[in-house]
């Protein structure tokens, strides 16, 4: 296998890691950023944090607030603390040349965290992104789309590596719970993307 | 410089009834809904629904496209605890998932 790819399995167990100075210090120094963001958040509602943080953190009761307040005191404080861990595993093992399973675990999902807060923050699209040349933001579009390719990348690696499907699985939900939306609009109302 | 921030019925007195048994109505599950989101790569969403529940590949892909186009799927259903732990585990993931009682 040619090194066109930055990350690959090597025989014998773990990843091999092949990144830039520069690649390296971003994923050293970014996931911290987003961190210190997470160390301000108590219990309170998805509505009332920071934009950057809500996809983060999002509701799980979208329209009983009482069933909200009580799964987010039951499960907030997990859920902080596993985005934590994630980050911080990236941005200590962000110069290493070999990571193991769990490590590069880690990494998928930090570099998750770190795309859903920047693309929270940019307003990012499903529309193809054109880097736009004069925007105040250009670094961040710029960390956001090399986060996605190296995402893509850790993506296929760890889905190589999960377990069989479960016999059976598959039928407990039916493919098509609600069927079509009405008027060619997605259920929320909004346009279907052209890309089908 | 570059970084995350925050910058941005009457009811009959008497009534007779026939003696039958009291056969318990199933409890209704609760659905565990992922929904669309801008962010979320295709292909994380599938690896997701396949690491999560075991679906199979054709399975998680169906289901994400589901997200994709239609904008919102069912992919779990279950008792209300087993629905708040799915809930649990895919905001974990960073997904967009609520729950709600069907029916």
């Amino acid at each position: 296998m040619s090194w066109r790819h930055r990350i690959r399995a090597v025989r014998g167990g773990g990843y091999e890691v092949r990144l830039a100075v520069e690649e390296r210090a971003l994923l050293s120094a970014l996931p911290l950023q987003l961190v210190s963001l997470l160390d301000d958040v108590g219990d309170e509602p998805t509505g009332g944090l920071p934009e950057v943080l809500r996809r983060l953190l999002p509701p799980a009761y979208a329209t009983d607030p009482d069933a909200e307040r009580a799964f987010v005191s039951m499960t907030r404080q997990d859920l902080v603390e596993h985005h934590r861990e994630s980050l911080e595993t990236m941005s200590l093992t962000a110069k290493a040349t070999r990571l193991d399973d769990e490590q590069l675990v880690a990494w998928l999902a930090a570099l998750n965290d770190l795309r859903l807060a920047l693309g929270s923050m940019l307003g990012a699209t499903e529309d193809e992104v054109e880097l736009p040349m004069d925007d105040a933001h250009q670094a961040e579009w710029i960390a956001y789309l090399y986060l996605g390719g190296l995402q893509s990348e850790l993506i296929d690696i760890l889905e190589a590596t999960l377990p069989d499907p479960i016999p059976g699985a598959d039928d407990l939900v039916p493919d098509d719970h609600w069927g079509e939306p009405p008027g060619g609009l997605r259920w929320d109302g909004t346009p279907q993307p052209r890309d089908r | 410089m570059m970084g995350i921030s925050t910058a941005s019925t009457a009811v009959p007195t008497e009534v007779e009834r026939p003696e039958t048994h009291q056969v318990p109505a199933p409890e209704l599950p609760w659905l565990v809904i992922v929904w669309n989101d801008p962010i979320n790569l295709m292909s994380y969403v599938t690896y997701v629904f396949q690491k999560l529940f075991g679906y199979s590949r054709e399975k998680a892909h169906k289901l994400m496209l589901d997200v994709h186009y239609k904008g919102r799927a069912v992919v779990s259903s279950g008792p209300k605890e087993r629905a708040e732990l799915d809930t649990a585990r895919l905001h974990q993931h960073g997904l967009w998932a609520t729950m709600e009682h069907s029916g």
